[in-house]
């Protein structure tokens, strides 16, 4: 029975995981380029609802889950704040320019939580609260379910939004070939911009998951960056579900070896992964599309 | 003396006066870790700057010099000339040990591995107490000692680290001398083309990397003997972060950069004290504006680089005068197969020429010329078949290779980097090459003299194309691949660049030259080869190949 508590946990944690890389590839397809940002994403997330918790009144005990519409519009109003200010000035320079102005607003969020809120870590309410409802005899987390649902949702909800409206074949069309997408009259910088905003609120709302059972503190971003950027890598570069396997995976990985041996094993042994994996394969686990001609 | 290096002078002077006789206690501790940092930016700008390669593993390097000096320093009493010399040693064998997975990895999964690395033994010193001594690292580093002399913290220190400085700025140079900034660009702005002449970017890469690692760990060994202590912090995100925004903000290239950078860097916490807890807000600030605002660094945004002192445009006039060309026995190419997925770009051609051969080459888009110039320059790795040049085989041999060797081509977009001059193009090519940089002959043949110290990103098309041809030639190829090379020209430019082919190939060259244009080409080649859909559909005399009902119907659309 442990085991399906220990299979729960995994799946949550790969859910908020899955939100999170998800993220990272909708800025990606749309900018083809890496938003190192996006960890600090996760983190504005967690505060944003820690703060919204404090602005409630308080002993009515609000569940958590009603707090993701407020961190989904914080977080994407940030979302266009990073877009606007790492991406739209030097889009027309080498993708690695990204990289570092990314890094530089990362390093003003981070920066800007830790000195309003302090470097410890700090936690959200539970989704929808404590404790574990007893099924078949093994007792399963609440906010575990909680996680899985809220995740589930809001995956759907992309999916549906990305294969059944026209704004999500735009988005479908600049993730492929962003030059022809413009040269047929979609507004590029009008969907790249969406994708901050989408992509950014995805990350809050793992924020959100999160806070709670891992606690969060503003140097948080490092960490879950790379954990969202492994999973795309192991995924396919680009592929939406390949990050969400490749993020579950992750969390399968981590919770599994930390159950049996230790934490910092677990992420010691996710880098080595990561290294053999580049390693065998360095173009990736599933190649990208070739462009260059000579 | 230029500019730069008076100014660099004067302000040197003046930092030593101010260090000597103005600097408190603390202030001369800061101006201490500045220089510390500038070796550490020195070592990033190879990597990062020259082979434009984002590494985010300078923490890393830093770290390991800092743990290496930190443990044998404080567990065993070695001494600095042990352990000073050991740590730039490990860690220089880190980048060595991690270079052949990482270093042929793009951009973004370069900038992953290194990352990867880094939290990686972050981990390692945080979770090995035994060894590392934990979260709380060791304390009991001992102070530098060389020759019986202790030099104790403070001026003795400062001094110390700032001659250092003075040796790490020499050593840059060094590096950096003989074109090699040239070849730097070129690998870095024309990935693609650098090999097809003589370029190794393999080789350029890897010695950035361990550069970078050397200086890297030379800062962090000094760090330790500064503070005295290790601990994790050596290996946080937070000195990579540091040293990123140092070489940002002073600029990736200019070793004045790297001292103006750190420099800047260190001494903004005490310009910016009032602003307690969000300094670190404001570096992020001033890291964005700089990479907006300053994309070359605050240096050159003061003083713009100027264009190297003309040397004479023409030094003799030595038309036609061919150098000797090695003597070979041609292309051999058997059995070539390449797919792309489905489309099979080469479906097994055959082809062979020797020198003095002008072998034209016509197709309809998608035929697989492209694809037949990349196989034999060695760009593409073919599926199948087996390519003999001058009795070798170099089917799988690298591109930097084959062009040393004699056989180099132009491509169908020029590629050229836009910051370099007509002759640092060529004359780079030469070194790569090992011959003696002089690009006046080949300019000469090619009537480029008057473009000779003109930067190539303001050349028109046509003498970009031109530019193209000389730099092949100046390296005298024993056999030389144009990948059409007259497409977009005027009827004028396109007689003199066939004209230079007829010269060429009289010398002994041989030649093959893909285009489009039959009144081009026919009058000029001494064969025809028409290619359709990855095959060689006919062979022979201009002529006979023109009146050929298969390539009539292939490439002219004629039912004859």
């Amino acid at each position: 029975m442990i085991l399906i508590q220990i299979a729960l946990n995994a799946l949550a944690l790969g859910a908020a995981y899955a939100l999170v890389a998800i993220g990272f590839v909708l800025v990606l397809n749309a900018t083809t380029a890496v938003n190192f940002a996006h960890g600090e994403g996760v983190v504005a997330g967690g505060f944003a609802a820690v703060a919204l918790a404090v602005i409630l009144p308080p002993g009515i005990g609000i569940p958590g889950f009603l707090l993701l519409p407020g961190v989904l519009v914080a977080t994407a109003i940030l979302g266009l704040l990073i877009g606007a200010l790492a991406y739209l000035p030097i889009r027309n320079r080498p993708p690695v320019t990204v990289f570092v102005t990314t890094i530089a607003v990362g390093i003003i969020i981070a920066n800007g939580l830790n000195a309003t809120f302090g470097a410890a870590p700090r936690t959200a309410p539970p989704l929808i609260g404590v404790g574990s409802i007893e099924f078949l005899g093994a007792s399963i987390s609440r906010q575990s379910l909680a996680i899985i649902a809220i995740a589930g949702a809001l995956i759907t909800g992309l999916a549906l939004l990305l294969q059944r409206t026209q704004l999500g074949r735009q988005f479908r069309a600049c993730a492929q070939d962003p030059e022809m997408a413009r040269a047929l009259g979609i507004r590029l910088t009008r969907i790249t911009m969406i994708s901050f905003a989408l992509g950014t609120a995805f990350a809050g709302a793992a924020g959100l998951l999160l806070a709670h059972q891992f606690f969060i503190s503003p140097s948080d971003g490092g960490i879950l960056i790379l954990k969202a950027y492994i999973a795309v890598v192991i995924g396919g570069w680009g592929s939406l579900r390949g990050a969400t396997a490749g993020a579950m995976l992750i969390a399968i990985f981590e919770v599994g070896v930390a159950t049996l041996w230790s934490q910092p094993l677990a992420e010691g042994l996710l880098y080595v992964a990561v290294l053999l994996v580049l390693f065998v394969r360095p173009q990736g686990m599933f190649g990208e599309p070739q462009q260059v001609r000579a | 003396m230029n500019l730069r290096t008076t100014l660099a002078l004067i302000g040197g002077g003046a930092l030593l006066v101010y260090a000597l006789f103005f600097a408190s206690s603390y202030d001369q501790r800061i101006l201490t870790l500045s220089g510390i940092y500038v070796i550490l930016v020195l070592g990033y700008q190879f990597i990062f700057g020259h082979a434009g390669a984002l590494s985010l593993a300078q923490g890393a390097f830093f770290g390991i010099g800092a743990y290496t000096t930190g443990i044998l320093g404080s567990q065993y009493g070695t001494g600095f000339l042990i352990t000073f010399p050991l740590s730039i040693a490990v860690a220089a064998a880190l980048a060595a040990l991690v270079s052949l997975p990482v270093l042929r990895l793009k951009t973004h999964y370069f900038a992953l591995a290194t990352l990867a690395l880094s939290q990686l033994l972050l981990l390692i010193a945080v979770n090995w107490e035994a060894v590392t001594g934990g979260a709380n690292g060791l304390p009991g580093v001992p102070p530098i000692t060389i020759f019986g002399a202790t030099l104790t913290r403070g001026l003795p220190l400062l001094l110390f680290v700032w001659a250092i400085v003075g040796i790490a700025i020499l050593l840059a140079h060094w590096q950096l001398r003989g074109g090699r900034i040239a070849a730097f660009t070129i690998m870095r702005e024309t990935p693609l083309a650098a090999p097809a002449f003589g370029i190794d970017p393999g080789l350029l890469r890897l010695r950035a990397f361990l550069l970078s690692a050397a200086f890297g760990g030379a800062a962090g060994a000094l760090f330790v003997h500064t503070n005295r202590v290790v601990s994790p912090e050596t290996l946080g995100f937070g000195v990579m972060i540091t040293c990123l925004t140092m070489t940002v903000v002073g600029g990736r290239f200019g070793l004045l950069g790297a001292v103006i950078g750190a420099l800047l860097l260190t001494h903004l916490p005490e310009w910016f004290r009032g602003l307690d807890e969000y300094y670190l807000v404001a570096v992020g600030v001033l890291l964005l504006a700089a990479v907006v605002f300053a994309p070359n660094g605050i240096v050159a945004l003061v003083l713009p680089d100027h264009p190297q002192p003309k040397r004479s445009p023409v030094r003799a006039t030595r038309l036609t005068a061919t150098p000797a060309l090695v003597q070979n026995t041609g292309v051999d190419a058997r059995g070539l197969e390449k797919s792309y997925g489905g489309v099979r770009a080469l479906d097994g051609v055959d082809l062979s020429f020797g020198p003095g051969d002008i072998v034209g080459v016509i197709g309809p888009n998608g035929a697989g010329k492209t694809t037949l110039a990349n196989a034999l320059t060695g760009l593409t790795p073919l599926d199948r078949g087996r390519v003999t040049f001058n009795g070798r085989d170099i089917t799988s041999a690298p591109p930097h290779a084959i062009a040393r060797a004699g056989l180099t081509r132009t491509f169908q977009t020029p590629q050229l980097p836009d910051a370099l001059t007509v002759r640092q193009v060529i004359e780079t090519a030469q070194i790569a090459n090992g011959q003696a940089p002089d690009a006046d002959d080949a300019l000469n043949r090619l009537g480029l003299n008057a473009e000779a110290e003109t930067a190539c990103g303001t050349l028109p098309h046509g003498l970009r194309r031109r530019v193209e041809m000389c730099r092949a030639i100046a390296i005298h190829p024993a056999v030389l691949v144009l990948d059409e090379p007259a497409a977009g020209l005027s009827p004028e430019e396109q007689a003199g660049i066939g004209d230079i082919c007829k010269t060429l190939a009289a010398s002994g060259m041989g030649i093959l030259l893909i285009d489009h244009n039959i009144d081009f080409l026919a009058p000029r080649a001494t064969r025809l080869i028409c290619m359709e859909a990855g095959r060689i559909i006919a062979d022979g005399p201009p002529t006979q190949t023109l009146s050929n009902p298969a390539v009539r119907r292939a490439y002219f659309g004629v039912i004859a």
